[in-house]
């Protein structure tokens, strides 16, 4: 029989270009249908989607690995318009050990653009509670998740990487540094309400930005940051007449179409004299048109090319980061242990041997109180206690057995926990 | 005398350079303050070699290219010592220390013994054109370079590229901003070195304006500058400053190497 394995596939921006990574990105409404389809899939047992702006990764669960992952190509493959060859020229698989270490090395933002960036964390319990939601994350991809927060929060508490950590936005703003000198007479976008967008603009208003504005589809939402950010809030239409305020520009929306083109910046930088501008398109899906990069005075960023900044500050990091990686490796070890011990023979070895032990000294105990017993009661009475043990254990030995495969490793789980059988050593 | 001064100032200007390139490369914050104190002390030669020779051949005497040369890397030092506290100027100075030393080494290569100015240039006038058209020279350079750095920096944003390099350099606006006011002055003082000297030639030719290739020169680099200055307001700023800048330089680069070695005329002629 195959061993069960945890596979993680996907793209990211190690190895693929957001041009790949935008047309494989879910929103959340497509979410649940989509982890159905993936459990759909025969040979496919647990499934979880990770869909962010710097990586499309699924996360499996099969006992069939070599298959599965083709299973799996097809399934990212079927989610969008993209040819499969286009997928597997950027693809990263992981599989076994390495995808639960892939697995706790993003929760603790070891594989983030910008190593020690916490975000990530956030977007990992989101996919984790869509697929609980979907029922789609069970025994174990369900600890998985839950063991690569705890990974997290070690790394966090014991190793420097996180407080060291310039997020993706704090890039963008260090980038702001170099376009201006001073931002007290400055006034900064935010168009759409994403998480980087909304980070980032707390960054600028942290370092005195003089003035926010704010808009958003949703006029009640861009009301609502705009309150936050003591900025005002503009209609989404009016957009473009507004626009020739903004000394920076932050995009960060769902929208899959580009929201600034380079005819209506251009118009823009007409009326603000040709002042420089700051583009930071922090979607993916791209925002704004990558060509507005080209118009003079303005220097437009993607999160790629934020990425590229964020390299810079890598190896600052580096030491720290190799603490965190001792943290995760052993965590890696005792949840290997933990899944290898899912099978039923072990479990069912593990389960007769805690009951012997039990009654070979209970019996010793009663045995030693009991010196005049002739060597036939001894016999007799060890010859019942065996049978009740049996007896008792025969039925969920059975029940165990009998289970198939797939379903076996629910009822495995809770026999080690309410038995408290200790996870068997990887050998 | 002054000539030991020079050299001293010359092989400091060079040292400098050397070591700001290599601060620029390592980002070792002792090489920028040794960078600094170099340039300091290259500055204090350069202003002592130009002190001693003023007060042996009378300081009216300076010529406008030998001495002229000298005194305009001086005030381009001195002024980039002025700004040169931001501690993310070390590029631009990277700049000014070559420059510097190029300017003193013609004037050391060229440097003449005596002359004597001819009694007509003898006018208050003089210093009155001299000392604005040098500093406006001086400021000219360091707007230079500081143009220079601007396209530096703008390339590496538009480019994206993550150099080293990178971080070192000053944001486009503290560039453009300082570009804008030194141009300005230079400017101002340029304008007045061109009227005192229009005052100088009516008292020294009898005619203000004679179609020498000095004042020709002069009054197109004018034009550059008042239309840099001009086409600022209508959105010509940044990286199209920036290179008006460049280029503005260019010409003055051409104009006071023609006017002094190619065609002396009357200018070049009787001061050099």
């Amino acid at each position: 029989m195959m061993q069960r394995e945890i596979l993680a596939l996907g793209v990211n921006h190690r190895r693929a270009p957001v041009e790949i990574r935008e047309r494989l990105a879910l929103a959340d409404d497509v979410m649940e249908d989509a982890l159905r389809r993936l459990v759909d899939i025969p040979r496919i047992e647990e499934g979880a989607i990770i869909s962010t702006c710097n990586r499309v990764e699924v996360l499996a669960t099969s006992s069939d690995g070599d298959a599965a992952i083709e299973d799996l190509v097809d399934f990212l493959a079927s989610t969008e318009r993209i040819e499969r060859s286009e997928i597997t020229a950027h693809l990263s698989v992981f599989r076994g050990r390495e995808a639960v270490r892939h697995v706790f090395r993003l929760a603790s933002s070891l594989d983030s653009m910008v190593v020690g960036e916490p975000q990530i964390l956030g977007q990992l319990k989101d996919a984790y509670t869509n697929a609980a939601l979907a029922g789609t994350a069970r025994t174990i991809l369900h600890r998985c998740f839950h063991k690569s927060f705890n990974v997290a929060k070690r790394v966090r508490t014991e190793t420097g990487v996180a407080g060291k950590a310039v997020s993706m936005s704090s890039v963008a703003v260090e980038l702001t540094g170099k376009i201006f000198d001073h931002l007290e007479d400055k006034t900064a976008m935010l168009i759409g309400a994403g998480n980087t967008g909304e980070l980032a603009a707390r960054h600028l208003l942290a370092r005195g930005i003089h003035s926010m504005i704010v808009t958003n589809r949703t006029h009640e939402r861009a009301l609502e940051l705009a309150a936050e950010f003591r900025g005002t809030a503009v209609p989404f239409a009016e957009l473009e007449n507004y626009l020739p305020l903004a000394d920076v520009v932050i995009g960060s929306t769902a929208a899959d179409n580009f929201i600034l083109t380079p005819a209506m910046v251009h118009a823009a930088l007409q009326r603000r004299k040709y002042r420089l501008m700051f583009l930071v398109d922090m979607s993916v899906p791209r925002n704004f048109d990558p060509a507005i990069n080209e118009i003079e005075n303005v220097y437009l960023y993607d999160v790629d090319d934020l990425s590229g900044v964020a390299e810079i500050n890598r190896d600052e990091r580096g030491r720290e980061a190799t603490k965190a990686e001792a943290i995760v490796d052993e965590e890696v070890d005792s949840f290997c242990r933990w899944l290898s011990g899912l099978d039923a023979v072990p479990t069912i070895v593990a389960l007769r041997n805690k009951a012997e032990t039990i009654r070979q000294a209970e019996l010793a105990k009663t045995l030693s109180s009991l010196r005049n017993m002739s060597e036939s009661d001894r016999a007799a009475l060890d010859a019942m206690t065996n049978a009740i043990v049996n007896k008792l254990l025969h039925a969920p030995i059975t029940q165990l057995k009998q289970q198939g495969r797939r379903e076996a490793i629910y009822f495995v789980a809770a026999l080690r926990q309410l038995f408290e059988i200790e996870e068997p050593d990887e050998s | 005398m002054s000539s030991l001064f020079l050299a001293t100032a010359l092989a400091l200007y060079l040292l400098t350079t050397a070591t700001f390139v290599a601060h620029v490369i390592t980002g070792h914050d002792s090489l920028r303050r040794s960078a600094l104190a170099l340039l300091t002390g290259g500055f204090a030669m350069n202003a002592a070699a130009l002190a001693v020779r003023g007060f042996l051949l009378g300081y009216e005497a300076l010529a406008p290219f030998q001495e002229g040369l000298s005194i305009i890397g001086c005030l381009t030092v001195g002024l980039y010592l002025l700004i040169a506290r931001r501690s993310n100027f070390t590029v631009v100075g990277a700049l000014i220390a070559p420059l510097a030393f190029l300017f003193s080494l013609s004037a050391y290569a060229f440097e003449a013994g005596t002359r004597d100015l001819p009694l007509s240039a003898q006018s208050i006038w003089l210093p009155a054109h001299v000392a604005p058209a040098f500093a406006g020279y001086a400021i000219f350079t360091v707007a230079f370079c500081l143009s220079l750095t601007y396209l530096l920096q703008e390339r590496q944003l538009k480019a994206k590229r993550r150099t080293d390099l990178f971080r070192r350099l000053p944001s486009l606006e503290t560039l453009d901003t300082l570009n804008y006011r030194f141009v300005t002055w230079g400017f101002a003082l340029f304008t007045v070195g061109l009227l005192t000297g229009s005052l100088l030639a009516k008292e020294t030719w009898g005619e203000m304006w004679s179609w020498e290739p000095v004042q020709i020169w002069s009054v197109v680099t004018w034009l550059l500058y008042a239309v840099l200055l001009q086409a600022r307001s209508v959105g010509w700023r940044g990286r199209r400053a920036a290179t008006l800048t460049i280029v503005g330089f260019a010409i003055l680069v051409a104009s006071f190497l023609s006017v002094n070695l190619v065609f002396p005329g009357k200018h070049g002629g009787n001061f050099g």
